[in-house]
């Protein structure tokens, strides 16, 4: 953790790290979010699930400011998303995405990926830099591709770079958007390996995503979204085998 | 039932189609007889229009006469080279005068050592060669090229220039040698290279400025005379005229498309219209109008040469093309590279330099080098103008009394030359195609 952001957090939020409060969005007349009031604590694992255009997507891009909310209050790491660009590079560099196409930068090399937040964001020194990004290549278990074109990995490979390349920041909050849908089967595994041991480490994560038996395995809490509402929140278990709300029932037995 | 293969298959040669001249031919030129037919009409063509130029051009071409009179007693249908010959001097630099013809010379010798590092590989810092290339060289080019007095600007963007390039040479030739660059050579050689950074930074700083100071004070004890632009032409001028276009058109383009994408209303507007208005007059338009009619908007006393409203005038027009081509390179990044760009804390102008930008002048490459030739071959419409650029040059040779109308031979010479520069260009962008592709295979 850098000094500012120990001066920027208030103390209030030792806890609690993302507040969304009444949040609400619409893209031009359709209302995707209604009403979210989510709270995540330091630590904690969430997985978001719901069908296509339920809005978990728009939820998890809310909190770093990829998507504006129109009503609400959203407060990441104790400091308020407003139009205050300097409070939203700030929470961008605490949070680390990863996308469903992965959005490597395709003319740098892995190794260049990686550094480039450190380096540039950061102002960490290249060799510092250097070391930090093979650490991470290494725990995803590709740093024999470090100097290759994301163009010559294969899909599982590059969504773990994409991994490697957000924690190469050092964020406090890690949000994945829907990770694995572009994977083929096999290479579905690996990166849910490594989320996996990333989630052992005490990361905070929300998770988008269909992989019931990783929900099953790390979430602290299921949400289940539709139409723009969270029908219902529950931890794994009881979400699983006892689930309320009859939208709930319907979607579980389509995927299950 | 079970196939084995008891022995191996032994390798035969490849038939005699793959592997012979006759066979190619056969294949790729006879392998019809209509084919046989058209490969024979085309083979016959090429030669006569080979036959008619060879006997032309060099077969029964004068190279050496007085006048043009004398080149047709010699030979009444071959070209007249001597009067191509005679003018060489003219063509390539215009009026200007003979005896300060190695300033010229000494500009292009300068902006060749400037740029050969950029194409050696173990030499870093490229990009800021490059740019001081872009900013410091015009200045020290233009006043070896027009001289007189230095005014203090001047006197100062001398001596960063004159400074740069001594810099960058060094470091280029360190950086073949041992593939250190010139600071952390410098460090070792002080053997500060483990001192902290400031005390490094402030080392370069002291360096840089007493070096600075040096050549400030050299520049100060001489002068070259001056050059009127009237008297500059030729190639020489086409260069000067299209060489400051290339090298403002892609920062202005690039300036332009960023405007014209903005989210803020006021810059999106003028930056939409200022591309729409010049991109719908034609070139000679505009520069009629920057010669014309923009010394009358300009306060009583303004003078600007003609030149450099010519000049402005290009940049202008093609600056407005090239913010398109530049555009629609952004066009082609997907949303997604912004975003991946985003969550690892890059703002706007992060993103653009380093993810989006360098992606989309990739793409752009073959558009972007089509338009600097265009810009290139544009350039001879100055001569409408009265501008004595290598076009102009080229046509006054017919009316000059010795060689009175003699067109052909020096606008085929002039193209010539065209093709050779255009030709380069063109090569070169696709080297930097391939060698820039590598790994871009999305």
């Amino acid at each position: 953790m850098t000094e500012t952001t120990d001066q920027l957090a208030s103390a209030a939020s030792s806890e609690v790290i993302i507040s969304l409060n009444m949040v609400n969005k619409w893209y031009g007349d359709f209302h995707v979010l209604k009403d979210i009031d989510l709270t995540v604590h330091k630590g904690e694992r969430i997985v978001v699930c719901g069908p296509s255009g339920s809005g978990k997507s728009t939820l998890i891009r809310c909190i770093n400011h990829l998507e504006e909310h129109q009503a609400g209050d959203i407060v990441v790491d104790g400091i308020t998303l407003d139009k205050n660009l300097k409070h939203i590079d700030h929470i961008r560099t605490e949070v680390g995405m990863v996308f469903q196409s992965f959005n490597l930068f395709p003319h740098l090399t892995i190794l260049e990926n990686l550094m480039l937040g450190p380096v540039w964001v950061r102002k960490m020194p290249k060799a510092e830099a250097l070391a930090t990004a093979m650490k991470y290549l290494e725990r995803v278990k590709i740093p024999e591709q470090a100097s290759k074109y994301p163009g010559q990995l294969s899909g599982g490979q590059q969504q773990r770079v994409a991994i490697a390349r957000s924690l190469c920041m050092n964020p406090k909050i890690m949000l994945f958007d829907e990770p694995t849908s572009a994977l083929d089967p096999e290479m579905i595994k690996e990166v849910l390996d490594v989320m996996v041991e990333l989630a052992d480490t005490g990361m905070t994560m929300i998770v988008v995503t269909h992989e019931m038996g990783f929900a099953k395995t790390i979430a602290d809490r299921v949400i289940f979204m539709d139409e723009g509402d969270i029908v219902e929140e529950n931890e794994p278990n009881q979400f699983f085998d006892n689930p309320q709300h009859e939208r709930t029932k319907l979607f579980l037995s389509q995927i299950l | 039932m079970a196939i084995i293969k008891a022995e191996k298959t032994p390798d035969r040669p490849a038939p005699l189609s793959e592997r012979s001249l006759i066979g190619w031919m056969h294949k790729n030129l006879f392998s019809s007889m209509f084919n046989s037919v058209l490969t024979l009409i085309t083979l016959y063509v090429i030669y006569i229009t080979v036959k008619s130029l060879w006997i032309w051009g060099i077969g029964d071409a004068v190279w050496v006469a007085e006048t043009r009179r004398e080149c047709f007693n010699i030979s009444l249908d071959g070209a007249c080279w001597a009067g191509v010959i005679a003018w060489l001097d003219n063509i390539f630099y215009g009026r200007y005068p003979r005896e300060e013809l190695w300033r010229v010379n000494l500009g292009a010798v300068l902006l060749v050592i400037w740029m050969i590092p950029l194409w050696l590989p173990r030499v870093k810092a490229k990009v800021f060669i490059g740019l001081s290339t872009v900013a410091l060289y015009p200045f020290l080019a233009g006043y070896l090229f027009s001289g007189g007095d230095k005014g203090i600007f001047m006197q100062i963007m001398i001596t960063a220039a004159i400074t740069c390039l001594i810099a960058n040479t060094i470091h280029s030739i360190i950086g073949v040698l041992t593939g250190e660059s010139l600071p952390a050579f410098l460090m070792t050689r002080l053997g500060q290279n483990n001192a902290p950074d400031a005390t490094q930074r402030n080392i370069l700083i002291a360096i840089t400025v007493s070096l600075l100071a040096i050549i400030f004070l050299w520049q100060m004890t001489w002068s070259v005379i001056n050059v009127p632009w009237t008297k500059w032409g030729g190639l020489f001028l086409t260069l000067v005229i299209s060489g400051v276009g290339i090298a403002s058109a892609l920062p202005g383009g690039i300036i332009l498309a960023l405007g014209r994408r903005s989210k803020l209303p006021v810059i999106r507007v003028l930056s939409t219209s200022f591309i729409e208005v010049f991109r719908s007059v034609p070139l000679i338009t505009v520069l009629f109008m920057a010669t014309t009619m923009f010394p009358l908007f300009m306060p009583e006393g303004f003078v600007l040469n003609k030149l450099v409203q010519v000049i402005i005038a290009v940049c202008l027009f093609n600056a407005c093309y090239m913010a398109e081509t530049v555009r629609a390179g952004l066009q082609a990044i997907p949303k997604g590279q912004f975003e991946g760009a985003h969550t690892i804390g890059l703002g706007y102008w992060g993103a653009m330099g380093l993810i989006i930008m360098p992606q989309a002048l990739k793409h752009m490459i073959p558009n972007i080098v089509g338009s600097f030739i265009g810009l290139l071959k544009d350039t001879t419409l100055v001569s409408i103008i009265g501008l004595f650029d290598i076009l102009g040059m080229l046509r006054s040779i017919s009316k000059d009394v010795p060689w009175l109308g003699l067109h052909k031979e020096p606008l085929v010479f002039g193209a010539m030359l065209f093709f050779v520069l255009c030709f380069a260009m063109s090569k070169y962008s696709r080297h930097l195609e391939t060698k820039l592709s590598t790994g871009h295979k999305n």
